[in-house]
């Protein structure tokens, strides 16, 4: 389990104001393969930053930017 | 008047002459009809969508940023609604974001050519 090892947000350490929900290159690294948001504890984002980026998702799943499902999950 | 932005996904099979006169058409309700302003309009041209939309596996994507009274914006969706080679499209208010339009567009189109350096950088959830 990745812990944050940081506290801060890394947005806020970035100095990004708004999620641009067209940037579908940035916001496909907050999902993962599955198409799923990472939750909070993985981003270590506040939750400022975190309802954004999760607003910013949506919107670009439903301009078809980014997919609602992903890869399925394999089995291992 | 608000300052909106609406993305368009026309079907990617239409000429580019077609998407134009529609995107003329829609621009010129908005300011004649609606009394509304166009500021900025930005070509990303065609794009493979990340899941097929009516069957059609490319758009056309053209983001505008306009401002016009909020009781126009009922009359010009239904016009959007009505329109058949217009996949998709979504109106969100203008947030104070800077308009940095080509930089979007030239980020995303040259989509196979540089990706993957990119996305293994800091990618921190996948590993787990």
């Amino acid at each position: 389990m990745t812990r944050r090892g940081s506290k801060s947000c890394p947005l806020c350490e970035s100095g990004v104001r708004w999620i641009n929900y067209k940037d579908d290159r940035t916001l496909s690294r907050l999902t993962t393969e599955q198409g799923k948001i990472l939750p909070r504890r993985m981003t270590g984002m506040c939750a400022r930053h975190q309802r954004q980026v999760s607003l910013a998702i949506k919107r670009a799943r439903y301009l078809a930017l980014l997919p609602y499902l992903g890869r399925s999950p394999s089995q291992a | 008047m608000r300052a909106y932005e609406i993305v368009y996904i026309f079907d990617s099979q239409l000429t580019d002459e077609q998407i134009q006169e529609k995107l003329d058409r829609f621009h010129t309700h908005l300011t004649e009809t609606g009394g509304g302003d166009i500021s900025t309009v930005d070509q990303w041209g065609r794009r493979q969508l990340a899941f097929p939309v009516r069957k059609r596996t490319n758009g056309y994507y053209i983001v505008t940023q306009f401002s016009a009274p909020a009781d126009a914006l009922p009359e010009f969706e239904r016009l959007l609604k009505l329109d058949e080679g217009l996949l998709r499209y979504l109106i969100v208010l203008h947030e104070g974001e800077p308009t940095a339009p080509m930089s979007i567009a030239t980020r995303t189109r040259p989509e196979g050519a540089d990706e993957d350096d990119d996305d293994d950088s800091d990618d921190e959830g996948d590993d787990r």
